[in-house]
């Protein structure tokens, strides 16, 4: 899952990076909005959060322009602006949440989660696919009910690709969405990533589409096949 | 408009200063009045008088006996009714009776009062019945008279009763009539100050509508003396609004600066475990506690006291519930919005009234479990707004802790304490109220009661 964070602070924007990484994000930081504009537009996030008071463009602007230009990733306001009015106003230009600062990180991440989860679909925070469970707040996995233990990329890829369950994945696409705008990556580690999935979830999790990429599917669709 | 009640009042100085010169314009003008009137009946009494003693000389004379007689009797026939109040005599001049008219009977007028010679002279004299009487007098030396006689003193007399009986009614009609022009006069002055002060009771009406929020200016025409004043008072509210609206910006700005700061202290805090990690966390949240306690009253004090300020809350819970709608999208919670009646208008700033219901609501969105409902009604010249939630609800004994304190009742559900005790103090800063109660729905149900805005719904 890969994140825009637009936050002028450069400590706050410090610490946003830090914990998200640890979360297991991919994380873009931007401190202009003018830059912050061209990624939003350009990049592929699933999510971004967005402080209002930037230099240059202002947040709302920005948010308004995504917008208008058929952007739809899930954003998330953050701000020091908290009265409702502003609240109403930031969510009629096209934000999904609202967080007020000061803030607590876990509640951030908890917001963050809920965003993605939604725009996937997902209205529990537990995603099951058949055997599957993929606990999005824990980052916990478990194949009929046994706990399996992930690395950190392992379990991006797996989250990133329940949450576009049904779609084909590109290579390129995996890679954009599970590292950081300035990663240069081999494309065949997402190769290995895949396989080492398959080891430990079951050979027909993810099933690869020659020439295009990599597609989750559920199990009742892949029985009717 | 008291005239009597309130002496400080424009009014009643303007009226009472008119009565006391209209009465005392009345009361000189009525005396001179019927001190002339009085002049002239007097003038006019003594001018019959005067005839008759002419007339009487006229039909006197010496017989061949050389007695006096009268040649024939006078005209007017009250001198032969005895007692009549007319009466004439001829006497010599120490006062010895020579002839009477019939109606002085046995009786002398008395006219030896001392007086000057010749001439007609006029003398108060006691009559028949101690009736007072106005008599006139005159020395003639008659032509048929024995040279060297003395002369003799023909008088006619007439009853005073008879010129008071011409008087009377004349000062009684005097009276009444200036009574009522005098009334007249007073009722004239009331109406004059009453239109004369009805701009100022426009301007007292006009602030009044300000105060209740149905207009924001006073504006309009107005009298030229008056127009100064409104004009003042415009600029002031003007003025007013102005340095309230910098007021809170400064406060907002100086709040939100603090934020960014605050929020990176207490994020570095909680990532670094121990105990001076764990002081400086709970600082930091006593530190943001303080800054949205007070951030809040003071933009909450600063619009309570705005003039003029009306919103209807239909268009603001729709707003809010839209807002809501989309945060909370992500699980299947409905909010309904039901109005009872005309709701009216909340009289107060639209921000102050979105940051109570929106605590409110978001609150309730919190803790629902799929449906909160929001009613909005008119009771008792209030808004009420009814919050009704499905969720687990909050026992009766916490509801005051609830409202009264800014502390968190669950620290996993972040600033719901808080935000209802604001909601509690912006309500009480416009003189309503907030009550917890438990809702029909299972769950916590906070009713907001707010004064309404006089004017058109």
């Amino acid at each position: 899952m890969r994140l825009l964070v637009v936050e002028d602070d450069p400590d706050l924007s410090a610490q946003l990076a830090e914990a998200l990484r640890d979360a297991g994000y991919a994380v873009d930081l931007t401190r202009d909005g003018e830059e912050a504009e061209f990624l939003g537009e350009t990049e592929p996030y699933d999510a971004v959060v967005l402080d209002l008071g930037l230099p240059g463009v202002d947040g709302m602007t920005i948010l308004e322009r995504w917008r208008d230009s058929g952007r739809s990733m899930p954003v998330l306001i953050l701000t020091a602006r908290d009265r409702w009015s502003d609240k109403v106003a930031g969510i009629d230009a096209g934000a999904d949440d609202y967080l007020a600062k000061p803030f607590r990180v876990e509640e951030l991440l908890a917001r963050l989660r809920a965003l993605i989860r939604r725009s996937g679909g997902f209205a529990s925070p537990v995603i099951e696919i058949g055997p599957i469970s993929i606990d999005t707040r824990s980052s916990r996995v478990t194949v009929d009910g046994a706990a399996v233990k992930l690395t950190g990329q392992e379990y991006r890829l797996l989250a990133y690709m329940a949450h576009n369950l049904g779609k084909v994945v590109s290579r390129t696409e995996l890679t954009e969405h599970l590292y950081d705008q300035d990663f240069d990556l081999d494309s065949n580690t997402i190769e290995v990533f895949v396989g080492r999935l398959r080891r430990k979830l079951g050979a027909d999790v993810i099933e690869t589409v020659r020439g295009l990429g990599y597609r989750m599917l559920r199990p009742d669709d892949a029985d009717s096949r | 408009m008291p005239v009597t009640a309130k002496p400080r009042s424009l009014a009643s100085r303007l009226v009472i200063a008119a009565i006391l010169w209209i009465a005392a314009a009345l009361a000189v003008g009525g005396l001179l009045i019927a001190a002339l009137f009085r002049d002239s009946v007097e003038r006019n009494f003594d001018a019959r008088l005067t005839v008759h003693v002419d007339s009487l000389i006229a039909v006197s004379r010496y017989d061949d006996s050389g007695r006096l007689v009268l040649s024939r009797t006078l005209p007017e026939p009250r001198f032969d009714l005895p007692y009549s109040g007319w009466y004439w005599q001829i006497s010599d001049l120490r006062g010895v009776v020579l002839i009477r008219s019939r109606s002085l009977w046995d009786q002398t007028l008395d006219l030896s009062a001392p007086g000057e010679q010749g001439g007609m002279r006029t003398a108060e004299v006691a009559g028949p019945e101690g009736a007072t009487l106005r008599a006139r007098f005159v020395d003639v030396t008659l032509p048929e008279m024995p040279p060297h006689a003395p002369p003799v003193r023909f008088a006619v007399a007439a009853d005073r009763a008879e010129l008071k009986g011409e008087l009377r009614p004349f000062n009684l009609a005097l009276m009444w009539s200036l009574g009522a022009l005098g009334l007249g006069l007073v009722v004239a002055v009331v109406l004059q100050v009453r239109v004369g002060l009805q701009p100022l009771r426009r301007v007292r009406s006009a602030l009044a509508d300000i105060r209740e929020g149905r207009t924001e200016r006073m504006e309009g025409e107005w009298p030229s003396e008056v127009q100064p004043l409104v004009s003042e008072l415009d600029s002031l509210l003007e003025h007013n609004a102005a340095v309230l609206d910098r007021a809170r910006t400064h406060v907002g700005n100086l709040a939100h600066a603090l934020k960014t700061p605050l929020a990176v202290l207490g994020n570095e805090a909680s990532r670094r475990k121990g105990p001076r990690a764990d002081a400086i966390e709970r600082q930091v949240d006593t530190m943001r506690r303080w800054v949205d306690h007070y951030l809040t009253r003071a933009r909450a004090a600063a619009t309570g006291a705005v003039l003029g300020a009306r919103t209807p809350v239909a268009p603001v819970i729709g707003d809010l519930r839209r807002t809501l709608m989309r945060i909370h999208s992500g699980r299947r919670l409905e909010i309904v919005a039901r109005e009872e009646g005309t709701p009216g208008a909340f009289r107060g700033e639209r921000q102050d009234l979105e940051e109570m219901i929106g605590n409110l609501l978001d609150n309730a969105c919190k803790w629902a479990a799929s449906r909160v409902d929001v009613t909005t009604a008119r009771r008792d010249g209030e808004v009420v707004i009814t919050i009704d939630d499905d969720g687990a609800g909050l026992p009766a004994a916490q509801h005051g802790e609830a409202i009264g304190r800014g502390r968190r009742l669950d620290e996993t559900s972040p600033g719901s304490g808080l935000g209802l005790a604001i909601v509690s103090d912006i309500a009480a800063l416009y003189g309503g109220k907030l009550q917890l109660a438990e809702s029909p729905s299972g769950g916590l149900r906070a009713v907001l009661m707010l004064p309404v805005a006089a004017g058109p719904d």
